[in-house]
């Protein structure tokens, strides 16, 4: 037996060996940001990602088998999630759908996953995903990319619509001052076009924007330079951990402005370490109630989380139910496809296309009716605004401080935004 | 005392040309060639991970040998090489996006590109000494750095930007196994001609800069020519990398470019040997392949009694970073002349067996 042969039966033995290991699982590929400058909130949402599907493979799988879900915690480095997906897109071992997560990776991967046919559910909501065919020509074509959730743009719409009712509700006169406060990435850039425009269009005055870096540190700087400017909205497009800095330091610089957080700007642990700087914050929520809310789909996530919480003591913060939410769509989309031709990553698009109003069983109160159709991702057009309440000390336990009161998140408003052709993909 | 320039007792040459090869023994050369065409049949071999290990070597290699002609044979510094590496892959891209001109040609012409910017920041570098040479570098990665996350108009500012596949008369090279021999190719070249540098006048110029400027001055080499020719290529070699780096990923993105990468291309070549060219190579496959080690090793104890002991849970991979640390240290501390010098001894030790002392 020559090399040659001796080469050929052996690559033939190694196809062969994971053709089979595949036809009994559905592997997903999953990135998670668990030691990078979004791992504050990276870190419960991607256990909730592995918490969900490891339910899943519990209560029997899809269609009888079982998910291999390849989680890496690739730091938020763009390099290393392009590294990982040309894995999980190898030819031969091909995923049905990857869990995303940041919105540089997930962009610059939107050309590749839909060459591949890989649905990619990610943590960014850039409104740059949404639109599947380049109809708007504002964005890429994204025909495989979908998320849960309203987009940046829309959220930062619907906090603009309700700051220029708080405005006029306080009896103040004049125009109201709006400034775009975030890191220079594609993560807090991805609304500040939207934003802005429709700042302007409702009246705003639109202050130049200032930038602080997405890890926390000391933005003293950035806060006198907001109170020189005499800002009277602000809207954060960082991740919590870098907006409890700039709220702590404004507080102590003394100024006095709204503040309108991105969908991870905020959460229980955020306005936990914050303190009374987080009190006032305006922020949306995904899902229609938080951790211990009063919905049927509740216990769901309960049985969820005990999963890697067996006491079920931990509080789980909004964006572990999010992510909840994330991966049941994903589940679902998968049985669909594993119904209708198999699971791969074609028909698991397909699947999202199948319900409209759509809310995961078992998961009703909990994650909002969303829509996805070919021609427009925008999952979700109606945007639930909280107001962070924080009245007392924020040292002990999350569980005792939420159960007395002491940190609240309070509705304020939800906002049924129009969908409107010429909002789509920016 | 063996180096390349002090040549031991009993070995000689009889003519010009056998002293001026660029391999030393017969047997070398034909080892290299024969693993040169061993490397041609990796692609069938390897399975997807070790191919892409394997062309990321190949990549850093050639930028970690540009900074080895500024460090190793010009005994100067840079902590700006990633900063270059990083203009070459934009270079490459922007060219290739913006003008008719072909991957092909794209890649040595973001080369000549860098070289002329490495040229620039090198003119004033090249008359400071020590650690105002290092600052000034370090300047040159910064300027760079924030240049890239704001010109949108070349690279897109924050967002990564985007590059074609390497085509070649039509065809487009899809997938890593087509791409290893592009890298290859390119590796194999810029050795031969960074080799090939030492042996000219030029490249002994450099040297003789590294060994005792002041008598290099004093014999007429122009100190300030020489030295900014020396950042000219280190930065013409960053450049090739960058553009061969940006075709093989297609998105380019600052992250993980920044001052750490400078650093390691300094460890790549101070682990490998600062004044050889096989010990790039050396040195960049150990500086590439530690990471993927310490990470088998890292999941490996992930929830065993090491890392309940440490309490670490998440934080097993800054263990990854801590020793990665840690070796570059401890090659510093027991192996400062690197793993070639390293290999030479081993070399000689079975060449003397049993009678080496």
């Amino acid at each position: 037996m020559n090399l040659k042969s001796l080469l050929r039966t052996a690559s033939l033995l190694l196809l062969i060996g994971t053709a089979s290991a595949s036809a009994q699982q559905i592997t997903l590929g999953h990135l998670e940001d668990l030691s990078g400058p979004t791992a504050d909130v990276g870190v419960p949402y991607g256990q909730a990602v592995a918490d969900t599907f490891a339910w899943v493979n519990k209560n029997g799988g899809i269609d009888g088998k079982q998910l291999n879900v390849d989680s890496n915690d690739y730091g938020y480095k763009v390099p290393q999630a392009v590294a990982l997906y040309k894995k999980w897109s190898a030819p031969d071992n091909k995923v049905a759908g990857i869990m995303g997560w940041g919105t540089a990776d997930t962009e610059a991967l939107t050309g590749f996953v839909a060459q591949d046919k890989i649905p990619d559910v990610s943590g960014s909501y850039a409104a740059a995903l949404t639109d599947p065919e380049g109809t708007s020509g504002k964005a890429k074509p994204a025909p495989y990319n979908f998320f849960y959730g309203p987009t940046y743009s829309d959220a930062l719409r619907a906090e603009l619509t309700w700051a220029a009712e708080d405005w006029k509700a306080k009896g103040k006169t004049g125009k109201p001052k709006f400034v775009h406060m975030g890191a220079n990435h594609p993560y807090p850039n991805a609304p500040k076009a939207a934003g802005e425009a429709l700042a302007a269009e409702l009246g705003f005055d639109v202050l130049p924007a200032i930038v602080f870096a997405l890890t926390p540190g000391d933005y003293s700087a950035q806060c006198l330079s907001l109170k020189s400017s005499g800002a009277n909205y602000t809207y954060l497009g960082n991740t919590a951990a870098s907006n409890i800095s700039v709220m702590k330091a404004c507080k102590t610089a003394g100024v006095d402005v709204q503040f309108l957080s991105n969908v991870w700007g905020m959460d229980e642990n955020a306005a936990k370490a914050a303190g009374d700087a987080a009190d006032g914050v305006i922020f949306p929520l995904r899902t229609a109630v938080g951790w211990g809310g009063n919905a049927p789909g509740m216990k769901t996530v309960m049985e969820i989380s005990k999963m890697s919480d067996p006491s079920g003591k931990v509080y789980r913060p909004v964006h572990y139910i999010a992510a909840i939410c994330s991966a049941m769509y994903m589940k679902e989309a998968l049985d669909w496809a594993a119904k209708n031709g198999g699971a791969t990553g074609e028909n698991v698009a397909k699947g999202f296309y199948q319900k409209a109003n759509w809310v995961p069983a078992g998961m009703e109160g909990v994650c909002n009716p969303s829509t996805w159709t070919d021609k427009d991702h925008r999952g979700l057009m109606k945007v639930d605004l909280y107001r962070a309440k924080v009245t007392g000390a924020t040292d002990g336990d999350l569980n005792d401080l939420m159960a007395k009161g002491t940190i609240k998140l309070e509705k304020v408003k939800t906002v049924e935004l129009p969908r409107k052709p010429d909002w789509l993909g920016w | 005392m063996a180096t390349p320039s002090l040549i031991p007792a009993g070995d000689f040459r009889t003519s010009y040309a056998a002293d001026t090869t660029i391999f030393p023994t017969r047997t070398s050369r034909n080892f290299a060639m024969a693993g040169i065409i061993a490397l041609c049949f990796a692609p069938q071999i390897f399975n997807a991970y070790w191919l892409s290990i394997a062309i990321q070597i190949g990549i850093f290699s050639i930028a970690a040998l540009g900074l080895n002609i500024l460090v190793g044979f010009t005994g100067q510094i840079s902590i700006g090489q990633s900063a270059f590496f990083l203009l070459g892959a934009f270079t490459s891209a922007y060219l290739n996006n913006n003008f008719p001109i072909p991957v092909f040609f794209a890649i040595p012409l973001a080369g000549v590109v860098t070289a002329l910017v490495g040229l620039i920041f090198g003119v004033p570098a090249a008359r400071l000494k020590g650690l105002y040479l290092v600052i000034a570098t370090l300047a040159a990665q910064y300027i760079l750095l924030d240049f890239f996350s704001r010109a949108e108009w070349f690279s897109g500012g924050s967002v990564p930007a985007s590059a074609n596949p390497f085509s070649i008369f039509g065809y487009t090279l899809r997938g890593d196994r087509q791409y290893f021999y592009v890298v290859l190719a390119y590796v194999v070249i810029s050795f031969i001609l960074v080799t090939n540098l030492l042996r000219t006048r030029d490249g002994r110029a450099l040297i003789a800069i590294r060994d005792h400027y002041l008598s290099a001055e004093i014999m007429g080499i122009n100190l300030t020519k020489y030295r900014t020719l020396s950042f000219g290529l280190a930065a013409f070699f960053a450049g090739i990398a960058g553009a061969l780096y940006a075709h093989y990923q297609l998105v380019i993105s600052q992250e993980g470019f920044g001052i750490e990468r400078s650093i390691l291309f300094l460890a790549m070549i101070i682990i490998g040997g600062t004044g050889s060219v096989m010990g790039t190579l050396m040195g960049t496959a150990f500086v590439v392949l530690v990471p993927e080690a310490m990470e088998s090793l890292s999941n490996s104890l992930k929830g065993s009694a090491f890392d309940h002991a440490l309490s670490l849970n998440n934080n097993i991979t800054f263990l990854r970073e801590i020793t990665i640390g840690l070796i570059i240290i401890g090659f510093l501390m027991f192996e400062p002349d690197g793993l070639a010098h390293r290999w030479r001894q081993i070399k000689t030790y079975w060449k003397l067996y049993p009678f080496s002392h």
